[in-house]
């Protein structure tokens, strides 16, 4: 049986009335916690703000906290605005994002549908669905660059179809690079989308269902009306979590293609690592960082506020 | 419910096609960590679904004994980067779980750090490439560049949300009369949790751990950027095995990939009942 906890970080029931044992218990026991989320947020944080507003890089032979002597003020923010890479990974961050995530929910939703009762080889067939998603993504990334060679598997059963040789260069050529890295995300992360649209559909009581299949509703009724309605929070979960993971989009990408041929399959996280370790110019990384993590707290902030007023 | 025949089909059909697509990757990756040099890039009409010389050549390769065909000799065999993912992944998943599941008692019980959660929800939705400038620079201050400690400390941080909210859902769905029979007896608080609470909660605390150490083992980004050559971890030696001499090493990849993926998959399988509830942070549990 499956049950929804309120979602948004839920407000604790009031605890036993304090006391002082107690609330010294407590202190104790998230100082750990508290500590090590200060040590990799503010302190961090502070300190890419300050490299951000100068031109530091870790081949200028001077320490960081020298890196006021490079002051350029706001210069890598108004670069950023003209970075024509960087729009160009982030539009491709959210393209990828966009094909993928509807594809792995109609595909889990529809494979969730056919798991929602009960049929000979059903649990079996549950457990070996469920393993691309515990396959390490980078080990992933690799199986997908061997499939997608020109003379790999991938071509072989292309030309059984086909009838004839065909030998796609996949990885060499910009949009189908794209469309490779798509295909192993779908692969990877669908049964994720199942895992969690399934538990939801079997959480929804079968009595109503029967009701309503005995006042004579059909099947896509009872799914619009009965089902849909209950699933609301549990479709919102899974599409907020795909929308997450895959804005950071990385492993499995850059095995496969290394951001190339090019530029073509560059998103933001492989735009940042290239500039990181490649080209080392760390202040304007720091820009680009912040810009990112500045637009992604305001739009987690209002969805999280949205989904509280919702529920 | 009834269904009909065609259904059935239908469904059986489906799900053998998605069974099937989600099959391929995997076996084409097993069978070619099986198959000799000769075999690894035949193409077109000599591509083989299954070695047809198969042997363990591979395996014996990345281990560092020179039994196959190949003339290159490793610089460096798998046997560290393994060590170097086990460590790390190990001990990070302690760092989580301690101060993860300690966290989630405190404000489970006690309303203690009503700011964590969704401090930790920040931390998670943010991608990790975002942060690593500063945790480079205060990595190598720290002098934890390339260490397994290291990693292991920013593998602690980064997957300690997911200990939390598990935790925090265990707990809170945990039935409190036992502790307060305790208490009445006059047990200390930090008793109760030690003596009571985390016992009853040892296959909570398991299967939490597990979770958190497939996240952990599955890092390839933060091994990137965090080492760089004696505690390298599983996916970055991998993706450094390619010489130019013999270009990609396909069969050796493959083998260690295999190695790679296998405790995850067990771990998964293992603790399927508690996978959703790990997934969604706690949201959904079964």
């Amino acid at each position: 049986m499956t049950e929804i906890a309120d979602i948004p970080p839920p407000r604790t029931e009031t605890p036993a009335p304090p006391d002082r044992e107690a609330a010294r218990l407590g202190f104790r026991l998230t100082l750990p916690a508290q500590l090590l989320v200060l040590f990799i947020a503010v302190f961090p944080i502070c300190m890419q703000i300050y490299i951000s507003l100068t031109d530091w890089s870790p081949l200028d032979g001077i320490p960081w906290w020298r890196a006021h002597e490079l002051w350029i003020g706001l210069t890598n923010y108004s670069d950023l605005a003209s970075d024509f890479r960087f729009w160009g990974a982030l539009w491709r961050t959210l393209f990828v994002m966009l094909v993928c995530v509807p594809v792995q929910f109609f595909l889990g939703l529809g494979l969730a549908i056919l798991f929602v009762d009960e049929f000979p080889g059903r649990r079996i067939f549950y457990s070996v669905l469920l393993v691309p998603m515990m396959v390490v993504p980078a080990v992933a990334g690799y199986m997908f660059f061997m499939l997608f060679q020109s003379g790999g598997p991938v071509n072989d059963i292309l030309s059984a179809f086909a009838g004839r040789t065909v030998s796609i260069a996949w990885l060499s050529d910009p949009d189908l690079a794209l469309a490779a890295v798509i295909i192993a995300d779908i692969w990877q992360w669908t049964p994720l989308m199942f895992l969690i649209l399934l538990a939801g559909l079997v959480s929804v009581p079968k009595d109503q269902q029967l009701a309503a299949v005995l006042l004579g509703a059909g099947w896509w009724r009872r799914f619009r009306t009965i089902i849909l309605p209950r699933m609301k929070t549990i479709i919102i979960i899974a599409l907020a979590i795909r929308v997450i993971e895959n804005f950071k989009i990385f492993d499995t990408l850059y095995i496969m293609t290394g951001g190339g041929p090019g530029i073509a399959t560059e998103t933001i996280s492989v735009y940042i690592y290239k500039v990181t370790q490649q080209e080392l110019i760390w202040g304007y990384v720091a820009a680009i960082a912040l810009a990112i993590l500045i637009s992604l707290s305001i739009v987690s902030a209002f969805a999280i506020a949205r989904l509280r007023r919702g529920s | 419910m009834h269904r009909s025949l065609s259904f059935e089909t239908f469904r059986y059909a489906a799900i053998l096609t998605f069974l099937a697509l989600s099959l391929i990757p995997t076996i084409w990756m097993m069978s070619m960590a099986f198959k000799p040099v000769a075999e690894w890039q035949a193409a077109g009409a000599n591509l083989t679904w299954w070695p047809e010389n198969p042997t363990l050549d591979n395996f014996r390769f990345i281990f560092g004994e020179s039994g196959s065909d190949l003339i290159v000799a490793l610089e460096r065999t798998a046997g560290r980067p393994i060590l170097a993912s086990l460590l790390a992944a190990t001990f990070g998943t302690l760092i989580a779980m301690v101060a993860g599941s300690a966290a989630a008692y405190g404000l489970s019980r006690f309303g203690s750090g009503g700011n964590l959660p969704l401090a930790l929800i920040q931390l998670r939705i943010f991608p990790p490439m975002a942060v690593m400038i500063p945790v480079m620079i205060m990595w190598a201050f720290l002098g934890l560049i390339d260490t397994w400690w290291g990693l292991a400390l920013i593998y602690g941080i980064v997957t300690m949300p997911f200990s939390f909210w598990l935790m925090k859902t265990f707990f809170d769905d945990m039935p409190r009369e036992i502790e307060d029979a305790a208490l009445v007896e006059g047990c200390s608080r930090w008793r109760v949790f030690t003596r009571i609470t985390l016992p009853i909660m040892r296959p909570a605390l398991a299967s939490s751990g597990l979770f958190v150490f497939i996240l952990n083992w599955s890092d390839y980004l933060i091994a990137l950027l965090l080492t760089t050559r004696d505690w390298v971890t599983i996916p970055v030696y991998m993706a450094s095995l390619s010489s130019s001499m013999t270009g990609q090493l396909y069969g050796a990849k493959a083998a260690l990939g295999l190695i790679a993926a296998v405790p995850p998959v067990i771990m998964g399988i293992a603790i399927q009942k508690q996978l959703v509830r790990g997934l969604t942070f706690g949201a959904l549990k079964e």
